[in-house]
């Protein structure tokens, strides 16, 4: 029963202590909680905010064209209803001031329409580019604006295209095509391309799929903020596993290990109760962020078994780790470099696959050179959706390494101790 | 002078300290590096288009041919053909060789000149950037081509006056339509605002992946020094050294301008040394403005300090200066944008995140670095660092304690 003493006094000293809770419980959610307020928690929908557009056009219209505008036009599509939630057009009086708006970062990106536009549509000569004019520190709105002009200007594209195609192999046959005719195989062809732009959004001309070969995109379908958790937990969790086994140093330095060596207890029951305070502070650390976390940020973590047995492979790991790493060090003073230093740059290793959003690469590969690396892939797997046959190897893996660092740390402690 | 006494004891009992080397330098470079890693896309030597494979199944028929042609074409993606088995090439995307790689099926010419539609099969991580940017770049590719197919037909049919036409004839056609799409008649030109050239990428995102991580890493690690440092108060607070040295001829202001300059030339030089080490071994352009880095610099190191102060007067032991360094370094640093752009957030994110000094102080940086604008740019972010420091430094000083 001393051992369960021992260990209940130490879990006690750790639950009251500011340290643990601002490290191993509020720090990992509030982390978490920042990502879910950033990525669509707290009121806003989940997307990115809508992209500010200067729209300037030099295009003009005529009666040759009917009146029509493909300025005008490419004004109407950005101005749409269905694009109002992405986008928010601002007309602009000339270039100057659209490029100026970009310049001030009062707007994203410029769309620029050059003169003579729509009668590059028509003449069957004619050349025009329509120029983007972008505040370089952002990717994504102006991405987004890219892909939706490129797609409307390549509608024009292949039906002046088509109509060049048309007359030339018209003429190949020995007759001259009409005005009719060119116009005719021109609409077909922009009829058809904007039928083929609601296919492609069915994805019935590219069947996409991530490297590991299931249909799901890689990391797409698991938020933000379940990835961001779980690499939280798992890096606090190697944080305080090596911070609990901090009182063994400073109980050896205060004098009181020593004291309680010259007990009856024997060596092995004072350290043994000291190993499961750290076994049980992690497991009480990792049920309480699962908990919280599914609760108020509804991350679904998946089945009871498989969770159970990623908790139980993260612990031992942890647990372990932080009984290797100290059985290393002289004293307290040594243990800044290690746990501020060692243990962030291994966590962060290890979290790296996180920030590429559990996609297949190098950095993953890199990550499971440290102990961290393995526990976030278990926890990763279970947010995709997998199974007890799919957390197997990486908490085997874990459970291993553990058993690894626990026989180590503890030939060091005993030798220490002899 | 008794100012400088105090501030160079604070600084040489610092510098003695191996672990602030760690924290100060060593840890901002390795998270520089790691982030710019991660959010790295794939280039290949003199070519930086994204490398995307090209596993044709069809025997070499046409459009697998064509789809080559379309693909070398673009200005995001560059084709590599592969051979072999599928597996394999998953492997490659996996192991990011290829940012995406696509797969031609057999019988594909065949069905989609006579008419049909065949899907693609394309092996890419969606959620990464650079899984993005090739998807965007393979779906145009396969658009024109089914583009080119389709003018193929459509002038085929023109000609001919007949829906039977040889299979020779639609090929050629469709050559011809392709040769056109390499050079489209209208397109689309991106520019950059900013005094950086279109053509001088060196120090924006597209190419330079360190260019947020380096900045960013360092306003983050600004405040890593301030565990040291506030350490160095709380110890003199506690052991009474303070208190002894009012005792002496140095003032109470003296004291706590000795101790707030040490963190102030720390905090400083750390940034000197962070932006030597983005110029000359990451290419990121730090010194394109000389000025408006340094104003940058000054204002982020006396804002940093004065935080410093404050948590040192706040802090009555080494493991609270801990946490109070520790807290609002991660917070502040997620917050501002400092690890992920802001631009990836939700509008409310955005503006709580410019009430925090450290989202100025990126926009600063990237008004350098990536805008290339000059001194007028950072004048605001300037301007914010150094109100929120004045506003910090007060708070310490009113709560400054000897005892």
């Amino acid at each position: 029963m001393k051992v369960f003493d021992i260990a209940l006094k130490d879990l006690l000293r750790a639950l009251r202590n500011t340290f643990f809770l601002a490290f191993g419980l509020v720090f990992p959610l509030l982390m978490a909680g920042i990502f879910h307020f950033a990525f669509g928690g707290l009121g806003d929908d989940g997307g990115v905010p809508q992209v500010r557009i200067q729209f300037a056009s030099l295009d003009e219209t005529g009666p040759e064209y009917g009146h029509f505008s493909a300025g005008e036009m490419l004004f109407q599509l950005l101005d749409s209803e269905e694009l109002a939630d992405l986008l928010q057009v601002t007309p602009s009086l000339d270039i100057e001031s659209a490029r100026a708006a970009v310049d001030n970062q009062e707007a994203d990106v410029a769309v620029i329409v050059p003169a003579g536009f729509t009668a590059a549509v028509f003449d069957p000569d004619g050349r025009a580019s329509i120029e983007l004019y972008q505040d370089p520190t952002l990717m994504l709105g102006p991405a987004i604006v890219g892909d939706i002009v490129s797609s409307f200007v390549d509608t024009f594209a292949g039906s002046k295209i088509t109509a060049g195609l048309a007359y030339d192999l018209i003429a190949e046959q020995g007759a001259a095509a009409t005005e009719e005719t060119l116009q005719d195989v021109s609409s077909r062809y922009a009829h058809w391309a904007i039928e083929l732009k609601k296919e492609a959004g069915a994805n019935s001309l590219i069947e996409f799929r991530s490297p590991s070969g299931d249909d799901k995109p890689a990391g797409g379908a698991v938020s933000m903020v379940a990835l961001v958790m779980a690499g939280m937990m798992v890096f606090y969790v190697f944080f305080t596993g090596a911070a609990s086994a901090q009182s063994i140093l400073q109980e050896e330095e205060d004098g009181t290990l020593s004291r309680l060596f010259t007990t009856p207890t024997p060596q092995s029951t004072i350290l043994g109760g000291k190993f499961i305070s750290i076994f049980v502070l992690l497991v009480f650390q990792v049920v309480v962020l699962l908990a919280v976390s599914s609760l108020f940020f509804e991350i679904a973590w998946g089945d009871p078994l498989p969770v159970a047995l990623a908790t139980l492979g993260l612990v031992v790991v942890a647990a372990s780790f932080g009984i290797f790493i100290t059985s290393l060090l002289k004293d307290t003073r040594q243990t800044g470099i290690v746990y501020g230093g060692v243990m962030t740059v291994a966590g962060m290793i290890g979290m790296s696959s996180v920030f590429t959003g559990g996609a297949s690469g190098p950095m993953d590969t890199v990550s499971l050179i440290v102990p961290q690396g393995w526990g976030v892939l278990a926890w990763r797997l279970l947010l995709e959706g997998g199974g007890l046959s799919d957390v197997l190897f990486p908490v085997a893996v874990t459970l291993a390494l553990g058993v690894g660092f626990f026989v180590i740390g503890v030939l060091k402690f005993k030798k220490r101790f002899a | 002078m008794r100012i400088l006494d105090l501030a160079l004891k604070d600084l040489t009992q610092l510098i003695r300290d191996w672990k602030a080397a760690f924290f100060l330098v060593v840890m901002p470079i390795l998270f520089t590096l790691l982030f710019g890693f991660v959010f790295s896309g794939s280039g290949g030597g003199d070519d930086p288009r994204l490398p995307v494979g090209i596993l044709d199944h069809d025997g070499g028929n046409a459009l697998g041919l064509y789809l080559i042609e379309l693909l070398d074409a673009a200005d995001s993606v560059r084709p590599v053909i592969l051979s072999g088995e599928i597996a394999a090439v998953e492997q490659k995307v996996g192991d990011d060789d290829l940012i995406a790689a696509v797969i031609v099926p057999a019988g594909y010419s065949e069905q989609v000149l006579a008419g049909g539609q065949v899907p693609l099969t394309v092996i890419v991580d969606q959620s990464s950037p650079g899984g993005m940017s090739a998807q965007q770049g393979i779906q145009t590719a396969v658009t024109r081509l089914l583009g080119a197919v389709k003018s193929a037909r459509l002038g085929a049919w023109v000609s001919t006056q007949s829906d039977e036409v040889q299979l020779t004839f639609l090929v050629e056609a469709v050559d011809r339509a392709v040769e056109a799409w390499k050079q489209p008649p209208l397109t689309v030109t991106v520019t950059q605002s900013g005094s950086i050239a279109a053509n001088d990428a060196e120090a924006v995102y597209g190419t330079n992946n360190y260019a947020h991580s380096s900045s960013g890493m360092m306003i983050q690690f600004a405040m890593a020094g301030l565990m040291g440092a506030g350490e160095i108060l709380v110890l003199e607070r506690k052991s009474r050294a303070l208190q002894r040295l009012l005792t002496t001829a140095i003032s109470r202001a003296g004291i706590i301008l000795g101790h707030f300059l040490a963190m102030f030339v720390m905090i400083f030089l750390q940034l000197a040394l962070l932006v030597g080490f983005g110029q000359v071994a990451l290419g990121v352009d730090y010194m394109r403005e000389p000025l408006a880095l340094l104003l940058l610099m000054v204002t982020l190191a006396l804002w940093a300090a004065s935080l410093g102060l404050l948590i040192s007067v706040i802090a009555k032991t080494e493991e609270q200066v801990i946490i109070f360094s520790l807290i609002p370094m991660l917070l502040l640093s997620a917050l501002s944008g400092a690890w992920i752009p802001l631009e990836f957030t939700g509008e409310t994110f955005q503006t709580i995140g410019h009430f925090t000094p450290l989202a100025w102080a990126m926009d600063g940086f990237e008004n350098i670095i990536i805008r290339g604008l000059g001194l007028e740019s950072v004048l605001l972010p300037a301007g914010i660092l150094l109100a929120y420091g004045a506003l910090f430094f007060a708070l310490a000083v009113w709560r400054f304690r000897f005892e």
